[in-house]
């Protein structure tokens, strides 16, 4: 079955003081997983919300595979966390990484940008945008996230749905679609992947 | 403190996180946070931070986990109170 999952993290709306308490991000972030933490190479407030947006990806792509599955970030481990330095572009870094969860182990790509992060699920052959909106409603980002992916994919004559679950599945002539998207949206970013198969 | 008591303040909790002020003065123990008060996956963390602070108690994320609708959210709240009673 073919899936797909990503986040995105608005920096803007976030509390940054909160960020930074261990009492915050122990929530979800293991001891194991924060000797991933190189200040070095990343920011505490960006690798917090990196492996936030991580696992938040890994539970989307895994949702779509287990229905029943309850969103327990501790239980998604981020294992590896590399900065890729040739695509390094002034105040925007890319990392590449590894997660645990539900014995499987998904690849996935982070971005790190001066206003947001975003991280997909780079199993298979996943494709992804993200946009700064105007209005952060939740009926905006909802409209500009579809229209975004409807835009990018450009197949005519399609609708995007939810399926009983929540995930979105995309509809051609009262047929669904075997496209998994995966949406994304907070403060005044959204984001989609999607994954066609080969 | 009783369910309904728990239920009052923990409206003041989820309040500064969902734009739904209709659907957050009607809720009820069936009422899901993402999807009914379309509160972002990643204000969770605040909720059980601020939970955690309204009410005097320690959320673990074995509990906190269980937090995805107002009724097991009053579950967890209510079990930890007891234990810290």
């Amino acid at each position: 079955m073919i899936s797909a999952g990503n986040d995105i993290v608005a920096l803007n709306v976030i509390d940054i003081q909160r960020t930074q308490s261990p009492a915050f991000y122990a929530k979800f972030i293991t001891p194991t997983e924060f000797e991933l933490y190189n200040p070095n190479e990343i920011t505490l407030i960006n690798f917090v919300w990196l492996l936030w947006s991580a696992k938040e990806s890994a539970y989307k792509y895994l949702k779509r595979i287990n229905s029943e599955l309850i969103f327990a970030p501790i239980k998604i481990k981020v294992v590896s966390l590399d900065i890729v330095v040739s695509l390094k572009t002034e105040n925007v870094n890319n990392y590449r990484g590894w997660i645990l969860a539900e014995d499987m182990s998904l690849p996935f790509l982070s971005v790190t940008m001066p206003e947001s992060i975003l991280t997909v699920i780079t199993q298979g052959d996943a494709k992804w945008n993200f946009l700064k909106i105007e209005a952060s409603d939740y009926e905006n980002q909802s409209k500009a996230v579809r229209s975004l992916l409807l835009n990018d994919l450009k197949i005519p004559n399609v609708s995007v749905e939810k399926h009983p679950t929540g995930y979105p599945i995309l509809i051609k002539n009262g047929q669904e679609l075997n496209i998994a998207v995966s949406f994304a949206h907070h403060g005044c970013y959204v984001s989609y992947s999607f994954q066609i198969p080969k | 403190m009783d369910r309904k008591e728990i239920l009052s303040e923990l409206k003041k909790v989820l309040a500064p996180y969902t734009e739904s002020k209709e659907m957050l003065a009607g809720i009820n123990e069936e009422t899901d946070l993402i999807k009914d008060l379309k509160i972002n996956s990643a204000n969770l963390v605040d909720i059980i931070i601020d939970a955690e602070a309204q009410y005097n108690i320690e959320i673990d994320f074995d509990a906190a986990e269980k937090m995805y609708n107002v009724g097991n959210c009053i579950d967890v709240i209510s079990e930890k109170i007891n234990k810290t009673a």
